[in-house]
């Protein structure tokens, strides 16, 4: 027996075991860890559904949107705006049931897509990623003056979730026990996030591999080629940006329920590249790069704004030294150069040339191709058709 | 009437210095394909070197100083990080540029604080009577400047050897590498220049009526975006246009703000992204573009 | 043994076992050795993909802007190596290397494309005098000197690209398809401005696809085919011998369409009369065929096919295939597509001020294989992309049976049963090759978004279905043991078969095949010929096959369409057209001892 097959045998046997426990793990985390712990991820599993529905979009349909904070909003106001109840101030809402209310999101984000798809029909590469930013601008001014919709410049609450009488927050049932530990607000909705987090890169994985995720990915390398195998490339493009959203609308209820309140900063011009960034340092197209990318973003500015003090090298903010809100920007500024540059495929690209080394094995050594060949951003520009 | 003509000079004086940073977006993707996020940041840097300076060399010492320390940061970027990246994706491209963009204003925004500098400008904040409307006098210069500015450009690309070769590498560089022209130094100096456009837009960016020079001045700088693109990606004079329209837009949208209350404050922040908009839908490479094509 | 001091002068450029690859993965050049005699001229021949243009390429130091690298072997100059200078350094030595399609700076002036081509001019004055003697060669670009350089016309253009890189004042001139797209006439000036040139001492490597000029002007010849030097020698010897007949006029397989010309003197394998005679080198490319092209042997399909002379019908059915008047099909036919009359009327098309098709006509009768042929540039694959809905036609239709397809988007003239390969490739190098077949499936599978993500039953079992059926197409064509490999790691022949399976996964009525064997090596190209061969004959299909291998196609069609700038110049069966004097013609010019 080569060592390949051996390997191979290992990680096949080793991997349901490896994921039951990674489960048991996630599920039992409650536990255990503390409310900055929780808060800060449910925060990164927000973005991660987010961010999955942005590498099906710019990895798998090959469309650069630099607008998916907007996408992310719509979600997060839709279900405010939903669910939420009227109040004295100006703000309204509709107070359907929550679960219908994120349903309702969903769709809404969904429609926001396909409202953006006579712009992203007509545009790629650089054209689209450059319209697309115009939707944050679009979107920071609508979230700041649709008052009733929005809250405005304050933002608005997001009415807890509740589920068949039982609410996702710190009452309903009051002093909720499980093992002893008092299951608050944080408690319950790290479930919510969980199975979010889970349908999402499931459901993403599972497309990634059917009719419309291959012709997707047909249209990404050659709009040429996907026609004359009977895609009809408009409707795909199209439904590329329908689909994202609808992830990112996702990503938006989960942000909004972790948050409790929401502002139109958190959707921002910075948002929207984070979800680049994080899509892009976890490598383009992989689902799980997604999500790892989406973690190391957002929980880095938290969590060393969090040790900041025990940080020696760390002055408070403010002072003229490096603080921890500095640092981590050097850091994510860092990371994003470095990666781009010598880690071809993010850290999903890197873990496969890993896993492609050890699996090798002597007498089949065929060299693999470069990553960049795998790029799915590419812009057929040329002065006249070839004839 | 007379209220309009204020608006209007005041938007074309706005759009020069738009124009300014439009031309070094074109500059640097004709030469590099490469949009570049970290331009804001460049933009940041002249001017806060000019407002760091100008108290021990004077205004027009520390003017120049700002001008080298930007184009030497924009070579600089591009020598250091995006050579190692030619030939990657627009995507990518574009990422490394925030990347370096997060670098370079966490350090900017960390060196200024809190304190606001300003550029120190003779004409500091004097205004001009002209036709019945008062425009500062710094916008007047901003216009004067970028009239100059893309003079000597048009000249020299026009008819130097150095302008033609730049020419030659940006319309089809594999071909201009077979007439022994170096890419990297074409590139190079494209972002030198754009480094230059930067400060200089920078400096009036920066100068009264605007407060002064705070990291605010490097997402200002990003206003410039809906120019270039309006315009189109690779064009000099759509740039020029481009700028000019998003500046009137912007001062027409922020002048008549009262009148146009339903469309919400502060339209002036958003008017341009919507002209972009109408524009692409109608012209989806810009005004002056060139169209992409699928190769087949 | 050489007779012209040209070819015993001391070389300037040698290239030793020189390997190129791509991206990694696709071998373009698998050893190739040639010499550039000093103040000589030498052409580079072969087909479309043999790695003419990578060897120029490589030689100026151009490769890696295209991805490619020298994995071996080594270029010298004036004894120098200089395999791995940068394209700067190159043009410093005195390298100047004009590419293939003219690539002249078009929105540039005539004269600042000459001043950019001056770049590496040592001073002023020899800029300056660089700059007249390019006039005096082309008087037409001092008249256009304040024009753009891309409102001239392509013969203009031409000289031009070759005028920018005299500017260089180039010890050798590297010249990629000079008379690409270029009527007789411009060609026949072209091939005086390289002997002009020559007489003032530049050696000229002259990549072509036009074997007569080519051959006219060059004192040495080498022959690419798929990667490797196939035929070399002395340029004078090489026009008359059969192989490269053969190459550039299909008339091998036993198909000359006259008498060999008595006055004309086959060489024989191995004769002294190549230089070097290195064993191999001079085996007959058609060496594998069944039938090997020997010019006294009857010829058999002249006698299976009895067509007379000039006869305008429809070709008869060969011998191999059976008699297939449309719509039988055999094989796997679940989903399969009727099969149609393609018929194409007046078609024109039209890129800004460049007509690349003029009113071109003609019929596909259905289950027939109908070859469109045509030197490069003649809007051969302008006309593929009209048939599958890329281009719109300005003017003229396309009908397919009772669908119009004249203004129809490519999905749907995909929906009508009918599917194509591109020259270039266009499968998606990042997915596995069932993936990549899997997609031709496309129009046959419902599954949508939702029940996708769900991965609900039916679409599981849908899944399942068409899997076992782009697997039946992989093992038609032996791609089976690399179902589960990605496209990108496969190697050239590989992913061409990938292509065409794609294609037949579409199970289509009409199938159309853009260059299937561009870049092939001999043996590639004969299983490729087999794998269409059988395709046809299995499946009933009808097949309009561009290529510009003409020998491959005499072989295979039915009936043969000619085009030559972006007319319809011949129209006939095989036989038929290879006699045509305009054929013979726009294929070869006029070279000596051929019958026109």
């Amino acid at each position: 027996m080569s060592s390949g097959t051996l390997i191979r045998s290992v990680r096949r046997s080793v991997r349901p075991l490896v994921l039951v426990a990674g489960v048991l793990l996630a599920l039992a985390a409650p536990l255990s860890l503390n409310g900055f712990w929780l808060q800060s991820g449910l925060f990164a599993m927000a973005a991660a559904v987010s961010a999955i529905g942005l590498t099906l979009l710019v990895g798998r349909a090959g469309q650069l949107s630099l607008g998916h904070a907007f996408f992310v909003a719509v979600g997060a106001y839709g279900y405010c705006y939903l669910a939420g109840t009227s109040s004295a101030d100006g703000v309204r809402g509709l107070g359907l049931p929550p679960l219908l209310a994120a349903f309702g999101a969903v769709v809404a984000a969904g429609t926001a897509g396909a409202l953006f798809s006579p712009i992203s029909g007509r545009l790629r590469g650089i054209y689209l990623g450059l319209a697309s930013l115009g939707l944050v601008f679009l979107g920071q001014h609508i979230l700041k003056n649709a008052i009733p919709l929005t809250g405005g410049f304050n933002g608005r609450d997001a009415a807890p979730l509740d589920l068949f009488g039982f609410s996702f927050s710190d009452s309903d049932p009051a002093g909720f026990l499980v093992l002893g530990v008092p299951y608050g607000q944080l408690e319950r909705l790290w479930y919510v996030g969980l199975v979010c987090a889970a349908l999402a890169w499931w459901s993403a994985r599972n497309l990634l591999r059917s009719r419309p995720g291959r012709a997707l990915a047909t249209v990404r390398d050659s709009e040429v080629a996907a026609g004359a195998m009977g895609i009809d490339v408009v409707r795909y493009k199209a439904a590329a940006f329908v689909l994202s959203s609808m992830y990112a609308g996702l990503g938006g209820v989960l942000t909004a329920l972790a948050f409790g309140r929401i502002v139109p900063d958190s959707f921002g011009l910075s948002a929207s590249v984070a979800f680049l960034v994080m899509i892009v340092i976890g490598g383009i197209g992989s689902v799980g790069g997604a999500v790892g990318g989406a973690f190391f973003v957002t929980l880095l500015p938290l969590v060393l704004d969090h040790y900041s003090g025990r940080l020696p090298f760390l002055s408070p903010p403010g002072s003229e030294g490096l603080d921890a809100a500095g640092l981590s920007e050097f850091v994510y500024g860092l990371a994003i150069v470095l990666v781009l540059l010598f880690a071809h495929g993010g850290l999903a690209g890197f873990l496969r040339r890993a896993a492609t080394a050890l699996r090798r094995t002597p007498g089949r050594d065929t060299d693999r191709p470069s990553d960049d060949e795998r790029a799915p951003l590419r812009s057929h520009t040329a002065k006249e058709p070839a004839s | 009437m007379n209220e309009f003509l204020g608006f209007l000079v005041n938007g074309l004086s706005l759009g020069a210095i738009y124009a300014l940073i439009a031309l070094g977006f074109v500059m640097i993707f004709k030469a590099t394909s490469v949009m570049n996020f970290a331009h804001g940041s460049i933009v940041l840097l002249g001017a806060y070197v000019v407002g760091r300076t100008h108290d021990e060399v004077g205004f027009w010492w520390a003017a120049l100083l700002g001008i080298l320390a930007a184009a030497a940061a924009a070579a600089l970027v591009d020598l250091i990080v995006l050579r190692h990246a030619r030939g990657a994706d627009l995507g990518t491209l574009a990422i490394l540029t925030i990347g370096v963009d997060t670098l370079l204003s966490t350090e900017l925004t960390r060196e200024m604080g809190t304190a606001i500098l300003d550029a120190g400008a003779p004409w500091g904040t004097s205004t001009v009577h002209l036709g019945g409307t008062s425009v500062p006098l710094s916008r007047l210069v901003a216009a004067l400047v970028a009239v100059v500015v893309v003079a000597v450009l048009w000249a020299v690309f026009r008819f130097t050897h150095w302008g033609v070769r730049m020419r030659a590498a940006a319309e089809d560089g594999t071909t201009a590498a077979l007439m022994g022209i170096r890419l990297g130094r074409v590139a190079a100096g494209a972002w030198a220049i754009a480094g230059v456009l930067a400060a200089l837009a920078g400096v009036f960016l920066t100068s009264f009526p605007s407060p002064g020079i705070s990291p605010a001045a490097g997402v200002t700088a990003l206003a410039a975006v809906p120019a270039w693109v309006l315009g189109g990606f690779d064009s000099f004079p759509g740039a020029v246009v481009g700028g000019l329209v998003i500046g009137v837009v912007t001062a027409l949208s922020a002048g008549y703000q009262e009148h146009l209350l339903f469309l919400g404050r502060d339209l002036a922040q958003v008017a341009p992204y919507a002209v972009m908009f109408l524009v692409l839908l109608v012209r989806p490479s810009g005004l002056f573009g060139s169209k992409e094509f699928a190769r087949v | 043994m050489t007779t012209t001091a040209a070819v015993d002068a001391q070389p300037v450029v040698e290239v030793e076992d020189l390997r190129v690859t791509y991206a990694r993965s696709v071998q373009a050049l698998r050893g190739v050795s040639l010499w550039v005699p000093r103040k000589g001229v030498v052409a580079v021949l072969g087909n479309n993909g043999a790695g003419k243009s990578t060897l120029l390429r490589a030689i100026s130091g151009t490769l890696g802007q295209e991805g490619g690298t020298v994995t071996d072997g080594s270029i010298r100059l004036a004894g120098r190596p200089v395999e791995r200078y940068g394209p700067s350094a190159i043009v410093a030595e005195g390298v100047l290397h004009a590419p293939e399609g003219r690539r002249v700076f078009g929105t540039l002036t005539v004269e600042d494309n000459l001043r950019a081509g001056g770049t590496a001019a040592r001073s002023r004055r020899a800029r300056a005098e660089a700059g007249e003697r390019v006039y005096a060669l082309f008087p037409v670009l001092y008249e256009r000197r304040r024009q753009r350089a891309g409102l001239l016309s392509g013969g203009e253009q031409q000289m031009l690209a070759i005028g920018r890189a005299l500017m260089g004042s180039p010890r050798v001139l590297l010249l990629d398809e000079p008379s690409l797209g270029l009527a007789p006439l411009l060609t026949e000036r072209i091939a005086e401005v390289i002997t002009e040139i020559n007489r003032e001492g530049t050696a000229v490597v002259l990549v072509e696809q036009n074997a007569a000029m080519a051959l006219r002007v060059a004192d040495l010849a080498f022959v690419l085919e798929a990667g490797r030097v196939s035929l070399q020698g002395r340029a004078a010897d090489l026009a008359g011998t059969t192989e490269v007949r053969d190459r550039y006029l299909g008339m091998g397989a036993g198909q000359r369409p006259a008498p060999p010309d008595p006055g004309q003197r086959p060489v024989p394998s191995g004769s002294g009369q190549l230089l070097p005679p290195s064993p191999g080198q001079l085996s007959p490319p058609d060496a594998e065929r069944p039938s090997p092209p020997d010019v006294e042997r009857p010829s058999p399909s002249g006698v299976a096919q009895p067509s007379p002379p000039g006869a305008g019908q429809p070709s008869p059915p060969t011998a191999a295939q059976p008699p297939s008047p449309g719509a039988q099909r055999k094989g796997t036919a679940e989903a399969g597509s009727a099969v149609h009359e393609l018929v194409v009327e007046d078609v024109s098309v039209r890129f800004g001020g460049v007509q690349a098709l003029d009113r071109v006509s003609f019929t596909v009768t259905p289950g027939s294989l109908h070859a469109l042929i045509g030197p490069n540039g003649a809007g051969k694959s302008t006309c593929l992309n009209v048939l599958s809905g890329v281009y719109a036609p300005t003017t003229g239709g396309v009908r397919y049976g009772d669908h119009d397809l004249t203004r129809l988007p490519q999905h749907r003239i995909a929906a009508a049963g009918i599917s194509r390969t591109f020259q270039n490739l266009a499968l998606s190098p990042g997915e596995t090759v069932l993936d990549n077949l899997l997609v031709a499936r496309h129009r046959y599978m419902r599954t949508g978004f939702l029940s996708a993500a769900l991965r609900t039953p039916r679409s599981r079992r849908e899944a399942a279905e068409h899997r076992a059926a782009a697997e039946r197409t992989a093992a038609l064509l032996g791609l089976d043991r690399l179902l589960h490999s990605r496209v990108g790691e496969l190697p050239y022949g590989d992913r061409k078969r990938v292509e065409l399976a794609r294609a037949l996964c579409a199970e289509p009525g009409l199938l159309l095949l853009d260059e299937p064997v561009a870049g092939m090596n001999h043996g590639e190209s004969l299983r490729m010929e087999q794998a269409i061969g059988t395709v046809q004959r299995e499946l009933g299909i009808s097949i309009v096959l561009v290529e510009h291998d003409m020998r491959f196609v005499m072989g295979l069609a039915d009936r043969v369409t000619v085009l030559d700038f972006g007319r319809r110049i011949a129209d006939g069966t095989p036989a038929e057209v290879q006699r045509d004097p305009h054929v013979l013609r726009a294929y070869l010019g006029d070279l000596p001892g051929v019958t026109t």
